[in-house]
């Protein structure tokens, strides 16, 4: 049947074929140009890289040895790296049609493979290995995302390969959807050892310690929670002044979520300096860190506390004291900075009443304990800082401080302004004209003088018995070394009574010191300016004490003036006694 | 010799209570003031016994008066209200003092329990009992417990103003225990004035010329 079938074919085309020989013959003829015009062209571009590279032709000749597992490179400081590529890997990459030599150039069999390494280690290798990117990919090409373009301006910006892998290359947009999270996607550059300058010419580093991160409390977080502005399609390149201006700024965005400790933070000191244009003072990170912020607790130890980053001298101090020392034997309620100080408020403490609180909020049976031994123990401990009985080998001084009585509150350095005018710098010279110490008489003026223009204040200096600097005020030690004596305070020779200063405050807690002279104390002038301070026995008055010698002298003068008179006209008397006598006699 | 019956019991014990406490005041009042001077005893003990002593005299005080106003006696300490009288009384006493006493005269004030005082004693201890010593008392008491009293304090001026009110009427008592004490020897004789604040009984001196 098929024989038949085959045989009618073949007789019609025999037919065929005359008719329709010539015609595609012509075709062919009319045809043969372009064709041999197109095989040209398709074998051009094979014969230039043929006359390139003449000996590789094909990858399957560098497979030969690369699809071994076995080979490596050794580079000069002895790094090994396997040469093994992976040829799945590469079949599956966006740069599959290439060839080997497209991108590894240089590779001729004539040294190939050479005994010598031509690279120090794999690092510079790799930075080399970069520059055959460039070949395809241009730099506007690179550069039209703005942080790829700050990362390829770089000189230390990581090698192509570091992000976008060697042979098993993909397309960004391949490799996008399959990192895990957001902050998978900023650590595939930021975990590289990348940085940044700022204006000033400081560094800052913007490798983020992945293993930090996840251990930090923010673990949780995507990394766009704080960095808000930053997400996979949008990376602004900022620019800060220095690492000090960046770091204030990042700071803003812990206020997100800690608006509370943020507000707190308004109040404290270091808020205060930074909005004065200190910017030495901390924010958020410099205590917390950047991005592991660790759990409270880590910053209550005394090796995590970091208040010792800047008060490490306080710190020493402290940790020599009682507090300091319970506290490295594991004492779990022994106070560490932030007990007195607050953590986020900080206060300054020095000169006020704050701090007494701090002390009574643990030791509460205080005012009982001293009553059991001091008399007036109340007014002791309202006059007296706890340091100054309890910090042994601390310098001494009397505070004396512009109280308004009115209020019972403290007569604020913004205050005085107000009422003196003038500035903060001008005000030395006001409270002190001859820059020697404030002396008595200027002490009164002063006090008169807020006194006589604060309409509806009262203000007059109140003293306190306190250490002579702050740092002192940390080296409190045991009871059984705290001051007991009487005689320690209550003596013109008493250490407070030799240093007098003027401390003005400001409205935030802050002081300003003015040395004052200890004559103040007892001058004429204090009963008007110092009403309201006095310490038996170290504060008398001068005058009095003269005035004194005075009067018991003359107490003592009346008998012996008037003994002596009488002694004198004891003969007078006598004359008439007799003279009475002889009279008597003669009746 | 005539005898005059011129202070009662309670009068003298409530002076030498006085006395006693005075000196005590004194002489603690001194040591706390004057320490690295004196050095007699602890500033603690000073303090402690000054209090002590202070409370007593405050409370001899309100013998004193307690017994001065019921007994009606409170009138041998107010002067003559007659002006005249008063001024001509006080400068015959200060003439006795300053020249009479000098030539031999008699003391021309008479001592009876209901005209105990000469007018210058009259002015003298008027002032101290009802004006000084209520002053020294109060201000010794805010000082005392200045935290207690600290509003009294206050409004008295200042802290340093009750203590310097407080140790001037002190110097004033200090030097006035000297002139007070020889005054007490011109009685007719050095003794006389004295043994009467134990007995109660002033020797009355024999009046020549009767």
């Amino acid at each position: 049947m098929s024989e038949e079938s085959a045989e009618k074919i073949s007789g019609k085309s025999t037919f065929g074929l005359v008719i329709f020989g010539p015609i595609l013959g012509m075709l062919y003829v009319c045809l043969l140009p372009i064709i041999a015009l197109m095989t040209l062209l398709v074998a051009i571009p094979e014969l230039a890289s043929a006359k390139k590279t003449d000996i590789l032709q094909s990858s399957g000749m560098c497979m030969g040895c690369h699809s071994s597992q076995e080979f490596t490179k050794t580079f000069r400081n002895k790094e090994k790296m396997s040469v093994f590529v992976n040829e799945k890997d590469f079949k599956g990459s966006v740069h599959r049609f290439l060839n080997c030599t497209d991108c590894h150039g240089k590779i001729s069999l004539d040294t190939h493979p050479g005994n010598s390494a031509m690279y120090e280690d794999r690092a510079a290798f790799t930075v080399a290995m970069a520059s055959a990117c460039r070949k395809c990919h241009s730099d506007s090409q690179l550069k039209a995302k703005p942080n790829h373009a700050f990362l390829t301006n770089k000189t230390n910006g990581p090698p192509c390969m570091q992000c976008h892998g060697a042979h098993g290359v993909k397309r960004i947009a391949e490799w996008k959807p399959a990192l895990s999270s957001n902050n998978q996607y900023c650590l595939t550059c930021h975990s590289q050892n990348i940085s940044k300058k700022h204006k000033n010419g400081e560094t800052l580093s913007l490798h983020i310690d992945a293993a930090g991160l996840s251990a930090s409390v923010h673990n949780k977080h995507d990394c766009s929670d704080c960095h808000t502005e930053y997400t996979r399609t949008s990376h602004p390149v900022k620019e800060f002044q220095s690492s000090r201006t960046h770091s204030i700024a990042v700071s803003e965005a812990c206020k997100k979520c800690h608006a509370d400790k943020y507000q707190a933070v308004h109040e404290s000191i270091h808020f205060k300096m930074i909005s004065e244009g200190n910017l030495k003072a901390p924010v958020c990170t410099d205590c917390h860190g950047f991005h592991s912020v660790g759990p409270k607790e880590t910053y209550e130890t005394l090796s995590g506390v970091p208040c010792r980053k800047c008060h490490e001298d306080i710190f020493k101090i402290y940790s020599k004291s009682v507090h300091g020392m319970a506290k490295a034997k594991g004492t779990h309620n022994a106070p560490l900075c932030y007990s007195c100080h607050f953590a986020h408020e900080v206060k300054v403490t020095t000169m006020t009443e704050k701090i007494k609180g701090a002390c009574l909020g643990c030791h509460k049976d205080v005012e009982e304990a001293h009553a059991k031994w001091l008399p007036n123990a109340a007014l002791h401990l309202s006059a007296i800082a706890c340091a100054a009985c309890h910090s042994p080998g601390s310098g001494k001084g009397i505070y004396l401080r512009l109280y308004d009585q009115e209020t019972g509150k403290p007569f604020t350095e913004e205050q005085m302004l107000k009422l003196m005018g003038g500035t903060y710098e001008g005000m030395a010279r006001k409270m002190d004209p001859h820059g020697d110490g404030i002396e008595s008489d200027e002490l009164w003026s002063l006090v008169s003088r807020l006194n006589e223009k604060g309409s509806n204040a009262k203000v007059t200096f109140f003293g306190r018995m306190d250490v002579s600097n702050g740092s002192e005020a940390h080296q409190l030690s045991f009871k059984k070394n705290a001051v007991k004596e009487c005689e320690n305070c209550h003596s013109q020779e008493s250490d407070f009574f030799k240093s007098v200063t003027v401390a003005v405050v400001k409205a935030d807690g802050r002081m300003t010191r003015y040395k004052a002279k200890p004559e103040v104390l007892g001058s004429m002038f204090s009963l008007l300016s110092l009403k309201q301070f006095y310490v038996l026995g170290s504060t008398r008055l001068k005058v009095l004490d003269w005035i004194g010698i005075l009067m018991v002298f003359g107490g003592m003068s009346v008998p012996i003036a008037h003994i002596t008179l009488r002694a004198i006209t004891s003969p007078i008397r006598e004359a008439k006694r007799m003279n009475n006598m002889r009279k008597e006699g003669k009746r | 010799m005539k005898k005059i019956y011129l202070h009662p019991l309670p009068v003298r014990i409530w002076h030498w209570v006085n006395a006693i406490s005075f000196i005590v005041l004194i002489v603690t009042g001194l040591q706390i003031r004057y320490r690295e001077i004196l050095g007699l005893m602890k500033f603690r003990e000073a303090v402690d016994i000054h209090n002590i002593f202070g409370f007593i005299l405050i409370f001899n005080f309100f013998i004193w008066l307690v017994f001065y106003i019921v007994s009606g006696k409170i009138k041998i300490y107010i002067p003559p209200l007659n002006l005249k009288k008063f001024v001509m009384g006080s400068l015959k006493q200060a003439r006795y003092y300053g020249y009479g006493i000098l030539m031999g005269e008699p003391n021309p004030h008479h001592s009876t329990p209901d005209n105990k005082f000469n007018p210058m004693q009259q002015m003298a201890y008027l002032a101290i009992m009802l004006l000084l010593i209520p002053l020294q008392l109060l201000s010794g008491l805010l000082l005392w417990d200045a935290k207690r009293f600290s509003d009294f304090i206050s409004l008295a001026g200042g802290i340093k103003i009750v203590d310097t009110v407080h140790v001037f009427l002190f110097l004033f008592f200090m030097s006035f225990l000297f002139v007070h004490i020889y005054l007490a020897t011109l009685g007719h004789t050095a003794t006389a004035h004295i043994k009467a604040m134990f007995t109660g009984y002033e020797e009355l001196e024999e009046e020549h010329g009767h």
